[in-house]
């Protein structure tokens, strides 16, 4: 069949095209000193989300050793109020926020993908519309109205937060998507498509869509980071499942056991430092991703 | 040493300019170059893009910034080597020393400080101008450019393209510079404004007898206007004698091929190399001998494309400003096998004539028909079939192939759109296309991604995409403005030679009546939205009868013309 | 002024839609709000009906008439009555948010700008002196601070300088000891209880600001109109101040409009750690205890002005750049 040796060609340029960009962006990436120790950090923490089993001394909800323990050769990082092992609540917690992230991070980023292309190809009054609900979700706090939402749907585990978070973090990467769509949608080569007989989607997809790479993954980033603060932020305030094991719910149950006032301080510092390192792994990355989009802003190119 | 320079302004010797990146080995720009500048001469800087000529612009005038350095050689400018100078010395020089009219004078200016303040700005620097001199000092200089002084309190925003370029002209100026280098200064503006910047630009070294270099990259233009001319090539100059030597008695091949493209587009017989000439009665004969369309694979006959009384008003774009009338009520009809030519300046209205034939906008009254298309009505869903009969050559080749695409798969997406062939007939006729506009060997050039081509090869790729419909009618779009000069003569004469060879008809818009001279049989000349002047291309051109062609045909850069005397 | 007209009639349209938000909420959650509410608030004492009918039109029922829920929702906005809140029962909704609003609007409002106006200063400090270490540090740590959750940085300070140190109060807006009116003494005790929260907030959204005028600056560097103002021999602070950083403003102007919902949602969780009087640690009772009329008020109150934060900001833009009064 002639049809399949084409096809086999073209399944194979698709094929190897985009582990080829991924590669070279990876490149360019780990060439940036900042876009580097993101990285490093960021693995670091997914190795321990994968293997938290394994290098976790005790299961995280095991409570049956010494309440309030301010760390001994047994646990290094001491225990609960409620007898759980601080060093393993910690690692298992990793898993948690690097979910949270990495889910409600791609799902807001799909929904600001298929809003801001479509919203920035289509020369329509639909598009008023649209400019007006982004706007509004532009505008509106974020984490009021997660915290409002998750107030009427309580306890509704993780799965609860991840849609409060994509209901409310979406708009502001639709909105560079589209002035980048409406930028990229000007030029010739998305002209020449259309007449080279291509449908709207083709278009769309295989035209402009490859063109962002860069720029959408910055939107993954910046939504996964508003991810893993906003969960952290819910389930301090206790608005999440309290029974599941996240560095949120941690420090829920540090500041509600008085963490303070017994000295424990490390329970209120490491869940929050591993949050604080997490997002700023992310934000790394993002320094270099933005010097692959934008050449003056790459390390090295100054003045 | 400094006895020989007195009478020199500016020496350089041995200057070299390299781009250096981290990590890799450091690109030469300039590779050893040397001349002088005596007081008061007007040279002229030559050379194709990538030649250095703006890398040695600004090392001369001290502006090279990272990633460029310079990397050897001396600057004397009235005996002090500006190479070495220190910040806060080249700053303090820079008032009375030298000055640099920037390329694209659009976005030289701060879009949120008015034209006086910018002046205010240059003013305060040096201390050159009391405070109460300051807006008699401004308005005498904008008025040294023909504009009014009103433009003072614009914004840049609000000013042309034109007048934005005078006001970086004034600014310059008012450093009271004695050496001031123009980088391409009218590149990015209208040809009739381009004509008329470039004559104040001639009367003020005249006036102000300070020494000019002009950077161009259009030998036209620099004959015209210049007493000497450097010709770089490469990182070098490789030319450098008196403007009249340059035209008449040109020594290195480099200048004699750049000359080789210029012609006047009125003389009786035109010709560039590549395209033969153009005798005046050969429009008709070639009329008369087009390939009969049994030569296209048996399809349909050939359409006559038919626009009758087209206007297009544009909504108005603010408030309290009048709509656009961007065409205005514009009859023709393309036969078949034709090749017509619509020339105008910018804002002439021409892009937007291409625009409603192919369908992408509707007008707003008259008929467009092609065959059974109502074009001015097109449903969606029929645009297809009008695309496959009507395709496009788009100006700026950088911009018309998306760079993440191979040129097979560019090639390969309207064949099989359009055609019924699949798999490796498809890719048979992809190779066929490269091999028709001359990309060979295909297989090499099947492969390629558009960042590997060079600006003419990327310009073929565009056309070959446009063929591969097997179309009837070709729209060119300025296919070749974006080109360097010693390209575009290929270009047009694959365009010209398709065009003979496939039979189909070809509407070129263009601003360069040369080139429209060369390779089309009819002509339309375009003023705000209107034919002024239609007819066979030769003889409208030898005769023009109304003042817009004329002015067009007078704005045409010709170093045969130049004053050399 | 025209320009100003169409930013009012956007912004009209845009506390509508937040209006209309607040309606739509709670009734197109899971359940009956409205009938947990009056549920909740009978176990502080009887409900009169009239109490009732204000929980459903403001909450939703179920069976009743969408439209004239609406209009009644409407009405009770325009008189600024949000019912009862049975966590501080007899309290009406609105006067619970009176108290709290100044005290928000002082501390985050302050706050927020003074970290604006300090983190671009250090932007345009970074951009200009860029590979310098006044660069790298602001930068990266920047980047660094950013990503804390503004509860935690919260709780570090209340710990190190609240329990540790125990410089600063732990708690409150003001002691136990004073009394609210227009003393000096009231004002200072005030002051020093705002130090924590008010330093952690500046801590937090400081880098955020620092970045973006940072790359807006390296951004505006590059453009043609510099070159030409260094060629035109303009002093380098000119060039800095007047050409580069003036127009890298714009964008981050646009930012901080943008990013005002974030800095405002963070202040709310410091409000909790802090036990600080506002909004933000109202909206906490509220949600602990259920407490849906006063949660949808406060969320209402907070987004209008947020909202109107963003229109000056527009406003501010348009004054600021000559492009946008044309």
């Amino acid at each position: 069949m002639t049809d399949t040796t084409i096809k086999k060609t073209f399944a194979s340029r698709r094929g190897t095209a985009p582990l080829l960009m991924l590669g070279r962006a990876f490149a360019a990436l780990w060439s940036s000193g900042k876009a580097r120790i993101g990285l490093v950090i960021l693995g670091l923490f997914v190795l321990v989300a994968i293997f938290a089993p394994l290098l976790a001394p005790y299961s995280a909800t095991d409570n049956s050793f010494t309440r309030g323990d301010s760390g001994s050769p047994a646990h290094l990082l001491g225990t609960t109020g409620a007898g759980e092992d601080v060093l393993s609540q910690l690692l298992y917690g990793t898993r948690i926020s690097l979910f949270v992230g990495i889910a409600a991070g791609t799902l807001a980023t799909l929904v600001a993908v298929l809003v801001g292309l479509s919203w920035g190809y289509a020369r329509t009054l639909v598009g008023d519309v649209i400019n007006f609900v982004v706007n509004l979700f532009l505008v509106i706090p974020a984490l009021p109205l997660m915290i409002v939402i998750a107030a009427y749907l309580h306890d509704g585990g993780i799965g609860m937060i991840v849609l409060v978070v994509v209901i409310t973090g979406w708009a502001t990467g639709a909105r560079v998507l589209r002035s980048q769509t409406q930028t990229l949608r000007s030029r010739d080569f998305v002209t020449a498509a259309v007449f080279s007989g291509e449908s709207s989607a083709r278009v769309v997809f295989r035209e402009i869509l490859p063109n962002m790479t860069s720029l959408i993954a910055g939107s993954f980033l910046a939504s996964a980071v508003g991810a893993i603060l906003g969960e952290a932020g819910l389930e301090f305030l206790g608005l999440g499942d309290v029974n599941t094991v996240s560095w949120g719910t941690m420090l829920f149950w540090a500041q509600n056991s008085n963490a303070m006032l017994t000295g424990q301080w490390v329970l209120l510092f490491a869940p929050g430092l591993c949050i604080a390192l997490l997002a700023a792994s992310l934000a790394l990355i993002n320094f270099g991703v933005d010097g692959l989009s934008n050449p003056r802003l790459r390390e090295g190119a100054t003045r | 040493m400094s006895l020989l320079s007195v009478r020199n302004l500016l020496s350089v010797r041995d200057l070299s300019v390299g781009y250096e990146s981290p990590g890799a080995v450091a690109v030469p720009a300039v590779k050893g170059v040397s001349f002088e500048l005596a007081q008061g001469e007007f040279v002229g800087l030559v050379g194709e893009s990538g030649s250095g000529k703006s890398t040695l612009g600004l090392a001369i005038t001290r502006l090279a910034k990272a990633p460029a350095r310079i990397t050897g050689g001396s600057i004397l400018f009235d005996g002090t080597d500006i190479a070495a100078l220190s910040a806060e010395n080249l700053r303090s020089q820079r008032r009375g020393g030298f000055a640099m009219v920037p390329q694209s004078g659009m976005n030289s200016l701060n879009p949120v400080r008015t034209v006086r303040d910018h002046f205010y700005d240059i003013f305060r620097a040096h201390g050159h101008v009391s405070v109460h001199d300051r807006l008699t000092r401004a308005r005498e200089l904008v008025g040294k450019v023909e504009l009014p002084a009103t433009v003072l309190d614009r914004y840049p925003g609000e000013l042309s393209g034109g007048m934005r370029q005078r006001a970086t002209i004034a600014l310059a100026l008012s450093l009271e510079p004695r050496l001031m280098v123009f980088d391409e200064p009218t590149t990015a503006l209208d040809v009739l404004v381009q004509q008329a910047v470039m004559a104040t630009i001639r009367q003020l070294q005249k006036a102000e007898n300070f020494t000019a270099v002009l950077i161009s990259h259009d030998l036209g233009i620099v004959l015209e206007t210049t007493q000497r001319v450097m010709v770089m090539h490469d990182g070098a100059i490789v030319e450098d004698a008196p403007s009249r030597d340059i035209l008449l008695r040109p020594q290195h091949e480099y200048t004699r091929m750049l000359l080789s493209h210029y012609g006047d587009p009125r003389a009786d017989v035109v010709s560039v190399p590549g395209i033969e000439s153009r005798a005046p009665e050969a429009g008709s004969a070639a009329t008369a001998s087009r390939p009969t369309r049994s030569a296209r694979e048996g399809r349909a006959a050939l359409e006559t494309l038919v626009v009758d009384g087209v206007s297009k008003v544009y909504p108005r774009p603010r408030r309290g400003e009048q709509p656009v009338t961007a065409v205005n009520d514009v009859s023709f009809s393309l036969e078949p096998g034709q090749s017509m030519a619509l020339v105008g300046a910018s804002g002439s209205g021409k892009s937007t004539i291409a625009k409603l034939i192919t369908g992408v906008e509707r007008p707003t009254s008259g008929s467009i028909v092609f065959g059974d298309l109502r074009v001015d009505a097109i449903r969606r869903r029929d645009l297809k079939r009008l695309h496959r009969e009507v395709q496009m050559v788009f100006q700026d080749p950088y911009t018309a192939l998306n760079p993440l695409h191979s040129v097979e798969y560019i090639l390969t997406r309207p064949v099989l759109n359009y055609s019924t062939l699949r798999g490796a007939d498809a890719r048979r006729r992809v190779l066929e296309l490269l091999d028709t506009v001359g990309l060979t060997p295909v297989e090499q050039f099947a492969a390629k991604l558009p960042h590997q081509l060079s600006g003419g090869q990327r310009q073929r790729v565009v056309i070959a995409r446009a063929l591969a419909s097997d179309p009837q009618v070709i729209i060119a779009d300025e296919p070749v403005s974006m080109l360097d000069v010693s390209l575009r003569a290929g270009v047009l004469a694959l365009l010209e030679n398709l065009r003979q060879t496939f039979g189909v008809s070809m509407l070129y818009i263009t601003h360069d009546l040369l080139s429209a001279r060369l390779v089309t049989d009819q002509i339309m000349v375009l003023n705000r939205g209107s034919v002024v002047e239609s007819g066979e291309t030769s003889s409208v051109l030898r005769n023009p009868r109304d003042e817009y062609t004329i002015r067009l045909l007078d704005a045409v850069p010709n170093p045969g013309r130049a004053d050399v005397a | 002024m025209n320009f100003v007209l169409k930013k009012v009639g956007l912004l009209l349209l845009t506390l509508w839609a937040a209006i209309t938000l607040n309606f739509l909420l709670p009734r197109l959650m899971p359940g009956s709000p409205a009938d947990a509410a009056i549920a909740k608030l009978a176990q502080s004492g009887p409900v009169s009906a009239s109490v009732q009918a204000a929980i459903k039109a403001q909450l939703g029922v179920p069976t009743g008439n969408i439209w004239e829920q609406y209009v009644s929702y409407l009405g009770n906005l325009a008189h600024f009555d949000f019912g009862v809140s049975f966590t501080f029962f007899p309290q009406s909704v609105s006067s619970l948010i009176s108290a709290a609003l100044p005290w928000t609007i002082v501390l985050v409002g302050v706050v927020t700008i003074v970290s604006f106006v300090c983190g671009t200063l250090l932007g345009v400090l970074a951009a200009w002196k860029r590979g310098t270490w006044l660069d790298t540090l602001p930068t990266v740590g920047g980047a660094f601070v950013s990503g804390f959750p503004y509860f935690w940085t919260a709780l570090l300070l209340l710990f190190f300088l609240g329990y540790v140190a125990g410089l600063f109060p732990r708690s409150g807006a003001y002691g136990a000891t004073v009394t609210p009116n227009f003393s000096i003494e009231f004002f200072g005790d005030a002051l020093y209880h705002s130090i924590l929260p008010a330093l952690t907030i500046l801590i937090t959204s400081l880098g955020g600001w620092v970045l973006g005028m940072r790359n807006n600056m390296i951004n505006t560097l590059g453009e043609d109109y510099v070159t030409f103002a260094e060629a035109n021999g303009l002093k380098p602070k000119t060039v800095a101040l007047r050409y580069a950083a003036r127009n890298a403003l714009l964008p981050n102007l646009t930012a901080f409009g943008l990013a005002l919902g974030a800095v405002v949602g963070g202040s709310l969780l410091v409000e909790r750690v802090f036990n600080y009087p506002g909004l933000g640690y109202l909206l906490y009772n509220a949600v602990t205890n259920q407490d849906y009329p006063l949660m949808q008020a406060l969320f209402l109150m907070i987004t209008v002005s947020v909202l109107l934060a963003n229109f000056i900001v527009d406003i501010l833009y348009g004054a600021l750049d000559p492009r946008t009064r044309r």
